[in-house]
């Protein structure tokens, strides 16, 4: 791993390639944020002189690591971000991407910090959030309807992401997490492979648009503030065209109940995310397909969970959170699976 | 071991969230301990019982191998069951316990495919004992840390 000293001044050399009106080039502050398991994230302050004007702009990196919990594209996740800046599902400004390993040794991209704000689930337990979890929750669902409704061609992303026929959406997904769980199952899973037959042998409806999916829209990947405001949908790392009913029945995943209640996500009821849903997107969630889609997510959770193990005993990557979301995650996983099969005691 | 392995890794965790995590900058590297922390916490948790569990849910598959056995007419399934319910621990190390454990769930995932392809009570009946074990090794698994 590069260290911080040497981070700071590589970046500062291609801020210099990448602003070449701009002097005095340098990065203040540069600091690793705990937690992106998928990419390494710092935060750092970029300081320039543009003229005579002393400039600032705070800024966020995200460096792919050598192993993480799920292989991602950041060409993707990038324009994801462009895409939907300026819309009314709020992200950060994107800034440059660098797929050149030579500046700092491995790709990455740049994009803006927005600072002082909260992302971490357990923080909903306790004021001044805690009283502020059904405002959240309403913007939480009313965004991902959005994310749905939106037409991703005029989005520009039908060219960077792979297009999908709407009957063919769930095979697509389930063949990839099968694949993963193929490849990287460290012990063997019968709950999760009689989940993976009951879905081939109960197919569900075609999607009934193919839609812009996030796919990993929980709590812990939106900045919220103490007033209980969303500012901005993170972590599009997985995003992909596909059945938009994924996303909604990734987000109220039983795996998510961080406050151990029936609130999905911490915030609300199972039905109002979906009525809520339902509403901003114009889209209906028939039950059949949604729980169809719900089973579906303890699959890929179960392929994202095996995976940190298996990374983290490769020894390619052994950052804590690897360990900690596979021992915590692997058995509720297993139970939410089950749950939804009927079949928990 | 006196002091006992418990004790001694929850004052480690201890210790490490309480003493060692706020004097670590930069925030990251406090992070890190932190998430070490609940590490050992998980760890702590699961010493008492790690032998009992493995134990106890292999006991239960070969249990469940040796009814379903007579039922399965597909004659090489029926023989590795048969063989997988007259099978012993070699040993009570975590290692020899945790191998035989992935071989009888691998053993469980092919008995749970067949049956659900056959037409007849005798499967049915073993499909819900599978999922009654199933359900069984969550509960043995749980974690406290767990979300669910």
């Amino acid at each position: 791993m590069l260290r911080v000293s040497d981070l700071s001044a590589r970046f500062a050399d291609y801020a210099r390639q990448r602003m070449p009106g701009a002097r005095d080039v340098r990065v203040e502050d540069l600091e690793r944020i705990f937690g992106g398991a998928s990419r390494e994230t710092y935060r750092l302050r970029l300081c320039y002189r543009d003229g005579d004007a002393e400039r600032e702009r705070r800024l966020i990196l995200r460096r792919d690591p050598v192993g993480s919990l799920i292989e991602t594209d950041r060409r993707i996740e990038f324009l994801a971000y462009r895409a939907f800046h300026g819309s009314v599902v709020p992200v950060p400004e994107a800034l440059w991407l660098e797929e050149d390993g030579r500046w700092l040794d491995q790709p990455f991209f740049v994009m803006e910090e927005l600072a002082g704000l909260e992302s971490r689930p357990q923080m909903l337990m306790a004021p001044p959030y805690a009283e502020h979890c059904e405002k959240l929750g309403v913007q939480k669902w009313t965004i991902l309807g959005e994310i749905a409704k939106a037409d991703p061609a005029a989005l520009g992303l039908t060219d960077a992401m792979p297009v999908v026929a709407p009957d063919d959406a769930w095979k697509r997904e389930l063949d990839h997490w099968e694949g993963v769980l193929d490849a990287d199952e460290v012990c063997p899973q019968p709950i999760i492979r009689a989940v993976i037959r009951w879905l081939r042998r109960n197919p569900p409806p075609p999607a009934q648009r193919i839609s812009v999916v996030h796919a990993d829209y929980r709590t812990g990947n939106f900045l919220f503030d103490a007033e209980g405001r969303i500012h901005a949908i993170l972590d599009w790392e997985m995003a992909h065209l596909g059945d938009p009913l994924e996303d909604l029945a990734w987000s109220i995943n039983r795996i998510w109940c961080w406050l151990r209640d029936e609130r999905r996500g911490g915030l609300l009821p199972k039905e109002r995310a979906v009525s809520l849903w339902e509403e901003a997107s114009g889209l209906r969630a028939d039950p059949r397909a949604l729980h169809w889609w719900e089973l579906f997510s303890c699959v890929k959770g179960q392929g994202i969970w095996v995976s940190s193990a298996r990374e983290y005993e490769s020894g390619k990557n052994q950052d804590a959170v690897l360990a900690l979301a596979a021992w915590m995650q692997m058995n509720s996983q297993d139970r939410a699976a089950l749950e939804l099969m009927g079949h928990l005691s | 071991m006196k002091p006992d392995i418990s004790r001694v890794l929850e004052v480690l965790a201890g210790t490490l969230m309480v003493d060692v995590a706020p004097n670590v900058t930069p925030s990251y590297r406090q992070a890190s301990v932190f998430a070490n922390a609940l590490l050992l916490t998980n760890i702590r948790e699961e010493l008492d019982r790690i032998a009992e569990r493995r134990v106890e849910e292999n006991r239960a598959l070969r249990a469940l191998f040796a009814q379903a056995a007579p039922d399965i007419a597909d004659a090489p399934l029926r023989a590795r069951l048969a063989e997988a319910a007259e099978s012993q621990e070699p040993s009570l190390r975590i290692s020899a316990l945790d191998a035989s454990n992935a071989g009888l769930r691998q053993l469980a995932i092919e008995l749970h495919a067949y049956v659900e392809a056959q037409d007849v009570p005798a499967a049915r009946r073993i499909e819900a004992s599978l999922w009654r074990e199933l359900a069984a090794s969550t509960e043995r698994r749980k974690l406290g840390l767990g979300a669910f």
